[in-house]
């Protein structure tokens, strides 16, 4: 295989921002309590934001900051709150379950990897402009118009649709 | 062989990750966080191509904005869902929520 | 001129079928009145072929053929026709003149019965199926009329099925006649596989076997030939499938007369007289039609000379005088196997009309119970006798001359051995005809007071039928003498004027009148006592009482080896097969079992799924590359 990389600073970046993106998944994943696996997570999404910013994506990496780490991690601990979770970590294991699923996972894994060193990516032609929130702001509000409308107003659906479906049922008589 | 290839890699690693998260666990709430881990790994295909793509452009970043709304309403609405189902069978096991079988 | 009435030659058939339709479908509540319909269909049609046969008569009338496509795909065409020349002419009238006047008689003998117009509906369905055969101009045709006169005859055998054993001989006449079938069946298509255009029609047959041979090749001609025999053998109870003919007359009486005496078993003589070019083509067919023959005349004749049952012993005699017909088909004499079936049909059904009188008078079957008819019956007497005498080949009788030219042919063929056989088997004829006639009729009333009491003779309706049939038995031999070859001629179309043989005319006289004398003396005067032979020969009376034991011999071999072979495949049935099947239900069973457990309501279930499963569709689809 061919593994010929520049050992840049921008490779080296990459590696601990890559390592800390899976420690924290892996971390999320073996954790017992849903705390830890919420915080893990969130230390994963940081690691995703600073991989942006190697990518010259600096406004999608704020927008992750703020939306994975602020929003849905906070969110997911209110939801963490207003449910109890006395009986984690007693519950037995379900071997058979966990095993297939590690097989499937590992065989995706697999497939998607061998997808990816046997697949050639020419060269980029061209590189992206040095700071780009501009242009990506320009492009939202004209070419992308419509679909950003369209977004704003799922966003407020779901709103809407959350308080409905959170709000606590009046008592059935 | 350029750092596309890595990225790709890290991303189907997390992809994979999150998936043996959404297929084994029992809780409710951390498979809704793996179901964000896989989203974030697409959105980072997205990035990764939008730089070192053929053709560079912006519009994979534009992608992921609107990947990233969407997950956000869909932790919104999954959370509310699930704080309904709580309040009807005071679990948050996902083993327990098995009325397709019924 | 000449085919004026011959193209009306399909009425013939179609007014049974139209009594049959009509009798079926106004059932019993018609009783009397279908007889009445049935008979004058019959009447119809006879009226019609005797116009026929006497236009054709005198004149080089021309071979009529009709008829309508009926299957035609590709190259293959196959006309559903009728043919009218002078042997169908013949046979038309015969078997019209038959059906005519059994209708006529079972006014008398089925008078009782509550199923008459059943009775008459299966007749008028047999006589339209058997013109239907006589008709046709191809093998299709004249194969399904063959299977359809099957069928009536097991309909007619059956007929009283109340008895246990009118259905086991009307089962056993379906099946013993089907082997034959089938080997007819694998002839024709043998035939349509080989015949240049897939033809079937008998003018086909004729050009590519008579005229230009070599077409088909030797061995195919043969096997052909040998298996259009196997059907005319099971058909005309011929050695070794004449088994079910003796027992078929477990039926009504006039149907014994009419379908196993006159009518259907000489359908097999019949048919190999209609493909007589292929047999003419192979003389090892031609051997074998003549031995089977003489060997069916002469074993047939002996098992007569032992049974008591009278209606048995003139099934036996219909075997053993259709043996005669093969044996002058297989000497290559087709207008003697006409003559004597021609001659046949008329002598052998006035001996079952009378038999039937007999027996519808005393209500037995069993001769040692007769005895002293002859003075309470005296039409039926007279008239049996001369049945009896044409039968026993005593001149001036019909079948004196037809046996006559038999014998003749026989002697000038191939094998002149087969003449002492003929010569034997007429002998053993009139002496199991005079043991009948003399047991029968003569002497004292050896049954009980109160059966002779009731003998007495039967209506008109049933005697008239039988002195037109002995009137015929008398003048029907004077078509063809050895001095006039007139049938001959005028079936073949050519001269063929044999001569009177001295030696064949006091050999077969000779013969006759050596086994009348014995049976005389034997049955008569008392002079030569009857169980001589069987008290010296004990072995050999047994032997002929129990038809060689030939029943029990296909009972063994054939049902019992059939038996056997149904237990093994039952016992791999049970084994193999439904161990097959339950293991199938099993797996099936335990393969929604497992499904059931995999249905369990959980999304993560479900999701585990679809993972495994896209992750083998796709190593199935990209693994392609590697193999």
């Amino acid at each position: 295989m061919d593994w010929n990389i520049d050992f840049t600073g921008e490779f080296f970046a990459f590696f601990l921002l890559a390592v800390c993106a899976i420690a924290g998944a892996v971390l999320a994943i073996n954790f017992t309590k849903v705390v830890h696996t919420a915080l893990s997570l969130a230390f994963t999404f940081v690691s995703l934001a600073g991989l942006y910013i190697l990518l010259q994506a600096e406004f999608v990496a704020f927008v992750q900051v703020l939306l994975y780490v602020g929003a849905v991690t906070i969110l997911m601990i209110f939801g963490i709150m207003m449910t109890k979770h006395q009986s984690e970590g007693r519950e037995p294991g379900r071997p058979l379950l966990e095993t297939l699923a590690a097989i499937g996972c590992l065989c995706l894994f697999g497939i998607l990897f061998y997808a990816i060193r046997s697949a050639s990516f020419p060269a980029p032609e061209a590189a992206l402009p040095e700071d780009n929130v501009a242009s990506i702001g320009m492009l939202l509000y004209s070419a992308y118009a419509i679909p950003f409308e369209l977004v704003s107003v799922l966003l407020t659906v779901a709103f809407i649709g959350a308080v409905a479906l959170a709000k606590r049922e009046e008592e059935q008589p | 062989m350029s750092m596309l290839g890595s990225y790709l890699t890290l991303a189907a690693v997390l992809f994979c990750v999150g998936l043996f998260g959404v297929l084994t666990k029992r809780n409710a709430i951390i498979v809704l966080l793996s179901i964000e881990l896989m989203l974030n790994a697409v959105n980072l295909n997205l990035v990764a191509f939008s730089k070192y793509g053929a053709q560079p452009s912006l519009a994979g970043q534009i992608f992921s904005l609107f990947s990233m709304t969407v997950a956000a309403a869909e932790a919104a609405v999954g959370i509310a869902v699930l704080i309904a189902l709580y309040r009807r069978k005071a679990t948050v096991n996902v083993d327990e929520y098995d009325e397709l079988g019924r | 001129m000449s085919s004026v009435f011959s193209q009306y030659a399909w009425l013939v058939p179609a007014f049974p079928v139209a009594a049959f339709a009509i009798l079926t479908a106004l059932g019993r509540s018609l009783s009397r009145a279908g007889a009445v319909i049935a008979t004058i269909a019959s009447l119809a049609s006879f009226i019609l072929s005797l116009i026929i046969a006497i236009e054709r008569i005198g004149q080089n009338a021309e071979d009529y053929v009709g008829g309508i496509d009926w299957l035609r795909t590709g190259a293959v065409n196959i006309s559903a026709g009728y043919e009218v020349t002078n042997l169908t002419s013949l046979m038309l009238v015969v078997v019209t003149l038959v059906a005519l006047l059994v209708n006529l008689y079972s006014f008398g003998y089925m008078a009782g019965d509550g199923r008459i117009s059943v009775f008459y509906a299966y007749v008028a369905l047999f006589t339209a199926s058997m013109l239907g055969l006589v008709l046709a101009d191809n093998l299709a045709i004249l194969y399904i009329c063959w299977e359809l006169v099957g069928v009536c005859s097991f309909l007619l055998i059956g007929f009283w099925y109340q008895k246990p054993e009118a259905r086991a001989a009307a089962k056993k006449a379906f099946i013993v006649t089907r082997v034959g079938d089938l080997g007819l069946l694998i002839a024709i298509l043998l035939l349509f596989w080989y015949m240049p255009g897939h033809a079937l029609d008998f003018a086909s047959i004729h050009n590519v076997f008579d005229t230009q041979s070599g077409i088909v090749s030797m061995s195919i001609t043969t096997l052909i030939a040998l298996l259009i025999f196997v059907g005319a053998v099971g058909k005309s109870g011929q050695f070794p499938l004449h088994v079910w003919l003796p027992d078929a007359m477990e039926g009504p009486t006039p149907i014994s007369a009419l379908i196993h005496a006159a009518t259907m078993v000489a359908a097999g003589v019949f048919l190999v007289v209609r493909t007589f070019d292929i047999f003419e083509a192979s003389s090892a067919a031609m051997t074998v039609v003549a031995v089977i023959g003489a060997f069916t005349a002469i074993f047939a004749a002996t098992i007569g000379l032992a049974q008591n049952d009278i209606k048995r012993i003139l099934a036996y005699s219909t075997v053993s005088q259709l043996g005669y017909m093969m044996l002058a088909l297989g000497v290559g004499s087709v207008s003697a196997a006409m003559f004597h079936l021609f001659t046949h049909a008329f002598f052998k059904a006035l001996l079952f009309l009378g038999a039937g009188s007999v027996i519808h008078a005393i209500h037995t079957q069993d001769i040692r119970e007769m005895g002293g008819l002859g003075r309470r019956m005296k039409v039926t007497a007279w008239t049996f006798g001369i049945g009896a005498l044409a039968l026993s080949g005593i001149p001036p009788f019909s079948g004196f001359w037809s046996k006559e030219a038999i014998l003749t042919a026989a002697l000038e063929g191939d094998h002149p051995w087969l003449f002492i056989v003929g010569v034997v088997t007429a002998f053993f004829t009139a002496l199991y005809m005079a043991r009948l006639f003399f047991l029968a009729f003569a002497g004292k009333p050896r049954g009980n007071a109160e059966q002779a009491a009731h003998a007495k003779e039967s209506p008109a309706v049933m005697t008239i039928p039988m002195i037109v049939l002995a009137a015929l038995a008398v003048v029907s031999g004077f078509v063809q003498t050895p001095f006039k070859d007139w049938l001959g001629e005028w079936l073949t179309g050519e001269a063929s004027s044999h001569g009177a043989s001295g030696l064949v005319l006091v050999a077969s006289i000779a013969a006759s009148l050596l086994g009348l004398y014995l049976g005389w003396l034997a049955f008569v005067r008392g002079t030569l006592r009857p169980d001589a032979v069987s008290s010296r020969l004990p072995w050999l009376s047994r032997l002929l009482e129990r038809k060689y034991y030939i029943d029990e011999l296909y009972q063994l071999v054939f049902a019992g080896g059939l038996r056997g072979l149904g237990r093994a495949l039952a016992v791999f049935d049970e084994a193999v097969v439904d161990g097959a099947v339950r293991l199938t239900g099993y797996s099936v069973r335990a393969l929604g079992r497992l499904n059931t457990k995999l249905q369990n309501g959980q999304i993560q279930t479900y999701g585990l799924a679809a993972i495994l499963a896209a992750v083998i569709l796709v190593l199935a689809i990209a693994g392609r590359r590697f193999w």
